[in-house]
């Protein structure tokens, strides 16, 4: 077991306990795995986590693959930003908000900045229509965005 | 049984039968993409929406069972407006790059869109691309996922019928891929299920890519040449070059599935190395020459010398025809009783397996033995000799309740559908078999002979003997008292390993006699017709039809042992690669050098034809017309599709003329003739149909019984029993590994050898062995390793398979480069040998 794994063993253990079988524990263990790893699952983490569930590494990779939480072998910046780009978000400016971004960032939606310090994605509905637009910077929400809230947030997460 | 009505038309089906299945029944044309047949309905493609009256939604016919009085609608003005839309969104997105697609011509989108599809689509959005270029899955497959329309048959049929699971769904909506972990090349059974099933360009075969347009090929039906499940598969040739085999939806016991061997192991047809002259020896050497000559030099020197003193091996790979003609050119032409099909098994072993196996008492179909309460199979690494065999367990059990039970030394695939798996050492068949007969007597059955036989045998003993634990010989043996049908398969071990036989022979009369069981015992065998070769009386014991005939002959180790002490004069040998195959590569060489005079027909020079006097060169499967006779007994006919190249002959013309110079009227001429004369000769065989019946059947009626072989009145009695006895305990000390032989999943042979798609997929030998013991050795696979026995040592990469019996080496049987036989001696498929870590 690699590293990674080791680290996080009695979480993954307390974890296993929860579920009938080990399948059925695979998104609680991805997710421990991606958050050990620091933000992105690798090859091995997906065949460790194929092995230790006695499942087939293709079927973990379909499900890390299906959620667009889980990064596969592209590594994140330090903060992970989703912009919310449904209909109620969308309505309020969304795709303004994620333009502003971009520009702040100099990146693309999907890319990382220079310094690893953020990437930026966007997201389907993350449940907060009532205080969009709105987005995620890896647990927390920002709500009510607008662009001098922004400025704001960046630059407490240290963007220069 | 339900009534209802389709397009108005009521017909009545089965309980729980589905729309799609009713609607086809009654002659109504529903379009599919995700259905099929053998697999997990999923109702996800929607081409299959019907109107059900009264019902405001369509529904999906490949998943709605039907009920009492649905009035169903097949081409309403609603569903064709929906298939039409159905097919505008799988556009949307479908790479339309048709002109450069292997598939076109043949894909089903292609069709379905030409019959059913909007005349425009109306999306103007950029196409999503998963990627640029196509990209190599593995040796043999190529992808192209930009032409996917997501049905999924290609995972599903990998999962559910092939049982790897190597091929997953990842992503998702219209970004979801068929694809391998990561994109990463397959380790995978390198079938090609996937490309059979998928009805788009998107899996394809890489040694057919740009090869060909599927409306210039001529094809053949035919049958696999590879091991003996009888696969009926489509060989199709273009401008004389084979290039493609396929099988077909609902055609053959296989159906739409192949193994590796099947459909990429064709290519040995048109290998360059084939032999298309004939060659005579002069002065020493093999040089070219004529048909006349070669076959007045055959004449001169077999009419020198007496026909007892003449041996005869021919192919189980030839067909019944050619078979029945070799052994009339030996028995009534020659004068020589010495006829024998193998050059690996000893001939009175395997009279005793025929007997035990009950081969003359007709044809068993694999479809009736998965219909048993309880199905064991023993001596046979059945996922690896028989893949479709393999897959047609796996689907059939999985399905019904059944007690399946799997006894061998190595792990294989399908030990995940065995209630059971029992892993004994190697060459005890016998003594489990005996282990279960004796538990099974604990109540003393009523006494028959048989069990009488073995009184004195102790459980102990055999349980000992045979590795296995107490416990699990309980489990099997009550496994078979609660079953009232119970079906043994039983493979090759027992040729190799021929005093496992008794066991299995009293446990055929226990089971019926004793505890009045149905019985059937499906032989599982690895040459496509080994069974026919044996049918048709090329064997030293028995004539055509298992008849009893006059004086025995000697079997291939009786002629080797003969030819090294100058009894016998000459062979003929029809493709069979004694030397490389014959448990003992020292002996066999030597024997066949102390001939006087060898004639060899074979399709390429091998280590036996390198040693003969004439050298004549014969056809594969795809360049004749004959039957083969599968393991079932199911009598199965191969076409013609090309010509032999250059001067090359087919084997029973080759047969024809040797026996023609020496009497004018030997025949039949042709192959039709031959095979009725075999119809008056085997009375098995006078009843069996040879009508193909190839339509695509939308039922799925595999099981075509009037093919099978009948049961053989006559011939019950006269079968010799094995009496050679197991071996004293051979010396363990240095050699802590058994080694065991057999077919590897990709390789079987000389064929597979000389086909350039399987040597890519495993070009030389591999030696196997289990996880503990490479734990214990400290090597993971591909490590480079010594294995060392009494009498020969070679260095190869090592295989662990995990679950394997710890003490058991495996090395397949074909490679020329490590000739497994070199570690064997004298006829014994079995050795000690020693595997150290190199480096």
């Amino acid at each position: 077991m690699s590293e990674i794994f080791s680290k996080v063993k009695n979480e993954i253990a307390a974890v296993l306990d929860k579920y009938p079988n080990g399948r059925s524990a695979v998104m609680d263990v991805l997710r421990i795995a991606q958050e050990a790893n620091g933000g992105h699952l690798t090859k091995e983490a997906l065949g460790e986590i194929a092995a230790l569930l006695d499942m087939r590494p293709v079927e973990v990779n379909a499900a890390a693959a299906f959620y667009t939480m889980y990064r596969i072998q592209k590594p994140a910046g330090r903060h992970h930003i989703w912009v919310c780009r449904n209909i109620s978000c969308s309505l309020l400016g969304a795709e303004h908000i994620i333009a502003y971004l971009e520009r702040a960032l100099r990146i693309k939606t999907g890319e990382t900045t220079a310094d690893d310090k953020f990437t930026l994605s966007t997201a389907e509905c993350l449940g907060s229509c009532g205080t969009a637009p709105m987005m995620q910077i890896d647990d927390d929400y920002y709500e009510n965005l607008t662009e001098s809230k922004i400025d704001e947030i960046l630059a407490e997460k240290g963007l220069k | 049984m339900v009534t209802v009505k389709i397009n108005g038309k009521e017909i009545t089906v089965a309980d729980n039968t589905l729309i799609l299945e009713a609607a086809r029944d009654a002659g109504c044309e529903v379009p599919t993409f995700c259905y099929q047949a053998d697999l997990m309905g999923l109702g996800s493609c929607r081409m299959c929406l019907v109107e059900i009256e009264g019902q405001k939604k369509l529904q999906p016919s490949c998943i709605t069972p039907v009920l009492h009085g649905m009035s169903i609608l097949t081409d309403s003005s609603t569903v064709t407006a929906a298939r039409a839309g159905v097919l505008e969104f799988l556009l949307a997105n479908h790479a339309m790059d048709c002109p450069v697609c292997d598939k076109a011509g043949e894909c089903e989108l292609q069709d379905m869109v030409y019959k059913y599809g909007p005349a425009k689509g109306a999306h103007a959005e950029t196409k999503f691309k998963f990627h640029e270029k196509d990209y190599v899955l593995s040796p043999v497959i190529i992808k192209n996922s930009n032409r996917c329309v997501q049905c999924t048959k290609c995972v599903r049929v990998c999962r559910e019928v092939v049982g790897v699971g190597v091929l997953g769904s990842v992503g998702r909506g219209d970004h979801q891929e068929e694809t391998s972990f990561l994109k990463g090349l397959l380790d995978c059974d390198q079938d090609g299920n996937c490309i059979e099933v998928c009805p788009v360009g998107c899996f394809m075969r890489l040694p057919y890519r740009y090869k060909a347009r599927q409306w210039d090929l001529k094809s053949a039906d035919t049958v696999c040449p590879y091991c003996a499940t009888g696969c009926r598969m489509v060989i199709e040739e273009r401008d004389g070059v084979v290039v493609r085999a396929r099988a077909q939806h609902g055609v053959g016991v296989n159906s739409e599935t192949l193994c590796s061997r099947g459909r990429f192991g064709f290519d040995f047809i048109g290998n360059a190395e084939r032999l298309t002259t004939p060659l005579v020896r002069k002065d020493g050497v093999l040089v070219p020459s004529t048909w006349e000559e070669a076959v007045a030099v055959i004449k001169e020197n077999l009419s020198a010398f007496e026909g007892s003193r003449i041996g005869g091996v021919a192919s189980p790979r030839l067909t019944n025809e050619e078979l029945y003609l070799f052994q009339k050119l030996f028995r009534e032409v020659l004068g020589s009783p010495n006829v024998d099909s193998s050059a690996r098994w000893d001939s009175s072993g395997v009279e005793a397996f025929i007997k035990a196996a009950g081969m003359n008492e007709g044809g068993v179909s694999v479809f009736d033995c998965m219909d048993s309460d309880a199905v064991f199979i023993i001596g046979s690494q059945v996922s690896e000799e028989n893949p479709v065999t393999d897959y047609i367990i796996r689907r059939i059990s999985s399905g019904r309740r059944m007690n399946l039970v799997i006894a061998s030394p190595r792990a294989m695939k399908l030990d995940s559908s065995a209630q059971t798996v029992v892993r004994h050492n190697p060459a005890t068949e016998g003594a489990l078999l005996k282990a279960i007969i004796l538990t099974l007597n604990e109540n003393k059955l009523s006494v028959s002979a048989g069990i009488n036989a073995i009184k004195e045998t102790k459980l102990t003993d055999c349980v000992a003997s045979s590795g296995v634990s107490l416990e699990v010989i309980k489990r099997i043996a009550d496994g078979l008292k609660n079953a009232e049908s119970i079906s043994i398969l039983v493979g090759t071990e027992f040729l190799r390993f021929p005093e496992g036989i008794d066991g299995l022979d009293l446990l055929k009369d226990v089971c019926r006699k004793s505890l009045g069981k149905k019985l059937r015992i499906l032989p599982l065998l690895d040459r496509c017709n080994q069974r026919g070769a044996w049918e048709m009386g090329v064997h030293p014991g028995f004539g055509t039809g298992y008849r009893a005939i006059a004086g025995r002959g000697m079997g291939t180790h009786a002629m080797l042992e003969a030819a090294t002490r100058r009894g016998l004069d000459a062979m003929y040998v029809a493709g069979v690669d004694i030397a490389s195959m014959y448990p003992d590569a020292g002996h066999a060489r030597e024997a066949l050098s102390a001939l006087k005079f060898l004639v060899v027909q074979d399709m390429f020079l091998t280590d036996t034809t390198r040693l003969a006097d004439v050298v004549l060169p014969s056809s594969a499967f795809a360049e004749k017309d004959g039957a083969f006779t599968n393991q079932e007994g199911r009598v199965q006919t191969i076409a013609r599709l090309k010509n032999p190249p250059g001067k090359a002959k087919r084997d029973g013309d080759i047969i024809r003329a040797i026996g023609q110079s020496f009497e004018r009227s030997f025949g039949p001429d042709n192959a039709s003739l031959v095979f009725d004369e075999i119809r008056r000769e085997a009375e098995m065989y006078k009843e069996v149909s040879l009508v193909f019946n190839n339509k695509r059947n939308i039922d799925n009626k595999l099981d075509n019984k009037e093919a099978l072989v009948k049961a053989s009145s006559a011939l019950a009695r006269g079968f010799s029993a094995w009496n050679g006895g197991a071996p004293s305990s051979e010396e363990t000390g240095d050699y802590p590994f058994t080694l065991m032989t057999g077919n590897h999943l990709f390789h079987s042979g000389a064929l597979s050898s000389n086909s350039a798609s399987l040597s890519g997929l495993l070009r030389a030998a591999v030696v196997e062995i289990s996880n503990e013991d490479a734990d214990e050795m400290g090597v993971k696979s591909g490590s480079l390793v010594r294995v060392k026995g009494m009498t020969h040592e070679s260095d190869m990469k090592v295989i662990v398979r995990r679950g394997s019996k710890k003490g058991v080496a495996f090395i397949a049987e074909n490679f020329a480069d490590t000739p497994v036989n070199r570690f064997f001696s004298r006829g014994r498929s079995g050795a000690r040998v020693s595997i150290t870590r190199l480096g």
